[in-house]
This record gives structure tokens, C-alpha cells and sequence, in this order.
């Protein structure tokens, strides 16, 4: 009986194959959407997940602030932070920039960072060849690339290696140092890969405001972050001539993130809401139309004995299949969208495990929803009316 | 068989109240052959649909072998007029996307008989009826006569006490309307079933052996006619 009553609904869906065909489209979107929704907020998750593996809970980032925009942090202060607080291991204060760079006549817009020799560990960033700048380095004219950029500047005929030359501006930096590629770090403001890294003395030469405004820092594994980061925060402050400092940990970071994704899935989910509410009222538009053309078969079947439950579940039964099918091409389109996206992002393509689940269970409730309405119709027919439909 | 007591029914329409059925009596007892004639708006429908169960009397009783059937909720009726009654319409009215078995065993399903059983006794109705090569068709490949006689192996796969045809020969040509006529004789003395045929035409009700004719919302005229 239940094989018999789908094969029915098939067949009376075929009959008027382009409504149906309307109906499924609208389902297939709505439900693709809340897929594609979970199946992006998933990837995105675990990318996020992956990055602060990669970069540890143990972060912290400081950042002077002055009224003009970004401050100064005093350096040697800075440096001398780790003996003042327990619970900081490392830290390392850093200069901002951007400008163009060239190298074997291929020229490059990039990040410039100034740096001191402790920003290799505390930035975890590992040398794929040569080595990093040291603290006796000051003016010597050495630089260090990011393993991203360095396969930008190259030319199948010449690669940036130990010893390269790049210009940026007036001035000639030999490369001593080639870096292993990392995962970007969601703290760091500037993506070292794509970096050119030189020393405090000559960042100041090439960047067009020379302010140490920046500084990455450790904490110990027992320690707090959030206490550290208060701690160097207090401890600046009175070295700041003006202006302040604000230190932010990974964990706080995580948290705005985590606000910022729910915002992002709210939204989409929205998106798939309002999609399903559309595919639905499609649904219901061709289960009246439908309900509206069969008066008579109804009549009939009345007639020979079926109840207005057979009546109401031979129409709840057409809009079940639909919208399954709508789903099941829903969910496809959905994985598909989310695919692309993973594609493109670079980032790695996971399925989580509630979305075909949810997505399928979705698309078949909206289908009974809004198939319900016109299937009671259908049930409420008066047989003789019905039987009198020409 | 059949007990039809003081029944009336009255439509309201607007202010002022139709009365179709005027306190209507009628007996039919069982393995009759009746025929119904009448003007339009005479009532023969109504009647028919409230002897089918489509639709209920304002007032006045009716019982099918004994049975109070209006004294039934909705669905028990849907269920009496599965076991009681076979109906067959002028325009066959057979479900366009089943073929002929299925059609046919359409009653039995909704009992919820199993498939196999329910093909079984259906095309064994469909042998009886004359289409013994036609179990596989759909409805639009089949001539009008071969679609009344799928609608009367429809209404008696069932096996139901009561055969009610409207208008049965209405849209069929003189000598198909014969062979329908001829078959409905045919199960009425063989299965033993009740028949009772809505006509216009004189020729179908004269073969009948009993003449009914409603006039003024009552029977006006039962003439009998010794077989």
C-alpha cells in the first residue's frame, strides 16, 4: 500500500512535470542553503581550529595606540618585559609596513616587518634555508622573505635564494634568510609568508611611518594570558609618553571570532529559512492547483470508500516525495557550494555530520508543512460537489 | 433491502428554502432491478446521492439491510459505501493514471486488502465483465463501453448489496448501451446484486421489471412488470 501510494505520487508529479519541477527548484535551493550554510561554518571552524593549533593559546599582541592612530612602544622597556612578569617567556616588538619591492625585474607591492631576533620563536616561523636577523645585524643591508613571497619574486630562471637581491626603493637587501611556509595566523596583523622581514634600524629607512607600534609576545604554559596581558599592559603604561597600550590574547580573539561565525551562520541560515519558506509556499501552490484539478478523482475515491484520511495522505504523500527529492538535490547542491567555497578559500573541505541529516530532515518537514493545508483541503471536499467538477 | 422512510430534503438558497424531496418513502428489497425516470429537477440525483450516502436528508430515515446508516460518523460511511454500495457514472469517471486492474481493484485496496488478493478479485471482475484481454490497459486506450464495463467491475469487485448507476448508457451509443444494459441484467440475476439506474431513456427503463418515476419530490409512478 505505502510502495503503491509513492509510486502514485510519482507518477501524479510526473503528469505535471513543470510545476513540480518549480516546486523542487524552490526546495533544493532552500535546502542547499542550510547545507551549504553547516558545511561552510564547519570548514571554517576547523580552519580557525587548525590556525590556533598551529599558533598556540598562548599569543599575545600588543599594540600602542596614540591620538594620531598607532603609538610607540619604547623598545628597550619592551625587551626587558620578560624579567619583570611571571608567566611572559618571549616577546618581540615589531615595525608595520607596506610599500613595492623588485627583484630581477619583477616588482611586488608587499608587507614590510622590522624586526628584532626574537620574533622567529615567539611568531613560531621556521627557516627553510639561511638564517634570520640577528641583533648585530642593525644597518647591515640583510633581509629575510616569507616563503609566499619569495615564490612570487622568483622566474623559472632565477629563484630567490640565499644571496638574491631585492630592492625596495633606494636601497639593495641581500636575502639571508628563506622562511618555511606557515599557516596566517588570525593574530598577527600582517601574513608573514608574504612578508619581507628586516631589521628595526633599516625598517625605519623603508617604511613611511617608522613606529614600533607593534610587539608579539608568550605566555608560560602555567600561565594565565589574560593576567599576563594585564600585566604588560600595567607595566608599559608608565613609559608611554602618550598614548596607551592594548594587549590582546588569543583567547580573546577566539571568543570575537567565535561571535563574529555565529553572526555569519545566523545569516545564512536566514538565507536558507527564507529560501525553504519559498520552496514550501511552491509546494503548497501546486498542491492546490493540483488538489483544484483532481476534484473529481477525489469525488470518485470518496465515493468508492476511501476516508478523508486516504484522501489527505494521498496528498501529503505527493508533497513528502517532492520535497525529499527537493532535499536530496538540495543536499548535493549544498556539499557542491561548499565544496567551491573550500576550493577557492584554499581551506580544507569537511562534511559535518548533522548537515545531510539536517538538511534532508528540513526540506521534508517544510514539504509536510506546507502540504498539509492543501491535503486537508483535498480531505474536506464534499463528495457531490466533487463528482459534479467537469 | 433497502429502506427509504419519510425522507426530505430542502436546500436553502438565498431567502427561500428549495424542497427537493418531500417526504419521500420507498422499499426495495433484494436482487430487485429498478429504474428511476424523471423531468430535471425532479430530485433523481438527490435521491441517488442520498441512497449512495453522498449526502445526507434534511429529514426522515433511511436503513440499508436493517442498519441505521445515518446514524454513522463520516469515516463509518466512507467504509458502508466501500462494503454496501458500487456506484457507476455517466463518464466512467476511471482514474486516468491506473490501468484497468488497478481501477478495478481500487475498493479493495482502500479496505486494504494486499495487492496480490486485491489484482486477483479484480481481474477475475474484469473477466466477468467481458475484458479479459484488457487488464493492462489505461483508461485512454480503451473504447467508451470497455470503460463502463471497467467502472462495473469496479463497483462490484466488492461484492456490494447495492449496484447504483446515473445516467449508466448516457454517453454510449444505442448498441453499446444495450450491451451495458444487457450486463447489468446479467449481474443483477447472476451476483443477486440490487441495481438501480438513473435513465432518460425509455427504451433502457422498459427492460426493467420495475419502473420508478419521482415527480413533485415523491415517487409519482412504481410500476411493475411481471419478467
Amino acid at each position: 500500500m505505502i510502495k503503491q501510494a509513492i509510486l502514485e505520487a510519482i507518477g501524479n508529479l510526473l503528469a505535471s512535470r513543470q510545476r513540480s519541477l518549480l516546486a523542487l527548484i524552490g526546495i533544493m535551493v532552500g535546502a542547499g542553503a542550510v547545507i551549504a550554510m553547516l558545511t561552510v561554518g564547519a570548514i571554517a571552524r576547523e580552519e580557525t581550529a587548525r590556525q590556533f593549533r598551529a599558533m598556540g593559546t598562548d599569543i599575545l599582541l600588543i599594540r600602542a595606540d596614540s591620538d594620531q592612530g598607532l603609538g610607540n612602544l619604547p623598545l628597550a622597556e619592551t625587551e626587558a618585559l620578560p624579567a619583570q612578569i611571571r608567566g611572559l617567556s618571549l616577546v618581540a616588538p615589531f615595525m608595520l609596513g607596506g610599500g613595492q619591492i623588485s627583484a630581477e625585474g619583477q616588482s611586488r607591492s608587499t608587507s614590510f616587518l622590522g624586526v628584532t631576533e626574537s620574533f622567529a620563536p615567539v611568531a613560531r616561523v621556521r627557516l627553510a634555508a639561511g638564517r634570520f636577523i640577528s641583533r648585530h645585524d642593525r644597518f647591515e643591508p640583510f633581509a629575510v622573505v616569507g616563503s609566499a613571497l619569495a615564490e612570487q619574486l622568483s622566474t623559472p630562471f632565477n629563484r630567490i635564494r640565499v644571496g638574491s637581491n631585492i630592492r625596495v626603493g633606494r636601497y639593495v637587501f641581500t636575502v639571508i634568510g628563506v622562511l618555511e611556509p606557515s599557516l596566517p595566523s588570525p593574530m598577527m596583523p600582517a601574513d608573514v609568508n608574504d612578508s619581507l622581514m628586516v631589521s628595526i634600524p633599516n625598517g625605519r629607512r623603508i617604511m613611511s611611518t617608522p613606529q614600533l607600534a607593534w610587539g608579539v609576545a608568550r605566555a608560560a604554559p602555567d600561565a594565565d594570558p589574560d593576567q599576563v596581558a594585564r600585566a604588560i599592559g600595567t607595566a608599559l603604561e608608565p613609559s608611554m609618553r602618550e598614548g596607551r597600550v592594548q594587549v590582546q590574547s588569543a583567547r580573546a580573539l577566539l571568543a570575537g571570532l567565535a561571535s563574529q561565525m555565529r553572526l555569519f551562520t545566523l545569516l545564512l541560515g536566514a538565507v536558507g529559512a527564507i529560501a525553504l519558506v519559498l520552496g514550501g509556499v511552491g509546494v503548497m501552490n501546486i498542491m492546490l492547483v493540483s488538489v483544484q484539478e483532481r476534484r473529481r478523482e477525489i469525488g470518485v475515491r470518496l465515493a468508492i470508500g476511501a476516508t478523508r484520511w486516504n484522501i489527505q495522505s494521498l496528498f501529503l504523500t505527493e508533497a513528502a516525495v517532492l520535497s525529499l527529492a527537493g532535499g536530496a538535490f538540495g543536499v548535493l547542491l549544498g556539499l557542491a557550494g561548499a565544496w567551491g567555497f573550500a576550493q577557492m578559500s584554499g581551506w580544507a573541505f569537511v562534511v559535518s555530520a548533522t548537515a545531510i541529516p539536517l538538511g534532508a530532515g528540513v526540506s521534508i518537514a517544510t514539504g509536510l508543512f506546507f502540504g498539509f493545508y492543501p491535503a486537508v483541503m483535498a480531505s474536506r471536499l464534499d463528495p457531490i460537489v466533487a463528482l459534479r467538477t467537469e | 433491502m433497502l429502506d427509504l422512510i419519510d425522507i426530505t430534503k430542502s436546500f436553502r438558497t438565498g431567502p427561500a428554502e428549495t424542497v427537493v424531496l418531500n417526504d419521500l418513502s420507498l422499499h426495495v428489497g433484494e436482487r430487485e432491478f429498478c429504474s428511476i425516470m424523471g423531468g430535471s429537477g425532479s430530485g433523481k440525483s438527490t435521491l441517488m446521492n442520498i441512497i449512495g450516502l453522498l449526502d445526507r436528508p434534511t429529514r426522515g430515515q433511511y436503513r440499508i439491510a436493517g442498519e441505521d446508516v445515518l446514524a454513522a460518523p463520516p469515516d463509518k460511511q466512507s467504509s458502508l459505501r466501500n462494503r454496501l454500495i458500487g456506484f457507476v457514472f455517466q463518464s466512467f469517471f476511471l482514474l486516468p493514471r491506473l490501468n484497468a486492474w488497478r481501477n478495478a481493484a481500487l475498493p479493495l485496496m482502500y479496505r486494504g486488502m494486499p495487492e496480490a488478493e486485491a489484482k486477483r478479485k479484480a481481474c477475475a471482475m474484469l473477466e466477468r465483465v467481458g475484458l479479459a484481454d484488457r487488464m493492462e490497459h489505461m483508461p485512454a486506450m480503451l473504447s467508451g463501453g470497455q470503460k463502463q464495463r471497467v467502472a462495473i467491475a469496479r463497483a462490484l469487485v466488492g461484492q456490494p448489496k447495492v449496484l447504483l448507476a446515473d445516467e449508466p448508457t448516457g454517453a454510449l451509443d444505442p448498441k453499446v448501451a444495450q450491451e451495458i444494459m444487457d450486463l447489468f441484467l446479467e449481474v443483477n440475476r447472476e451476483l443477486g446484486v440490487l441495481v438501480l439506474i438513473i435513465t432518460h431513456d425509455p427504451h433502457i427503463a422498459a427492460q426493467c421489471p420495475r419502473q420508478l418515476r419521482l415527480g413533485a419530490g415523491r415517487i409519482a409512478q412504481d410500476l411493475r412488470v411481471a419478467a
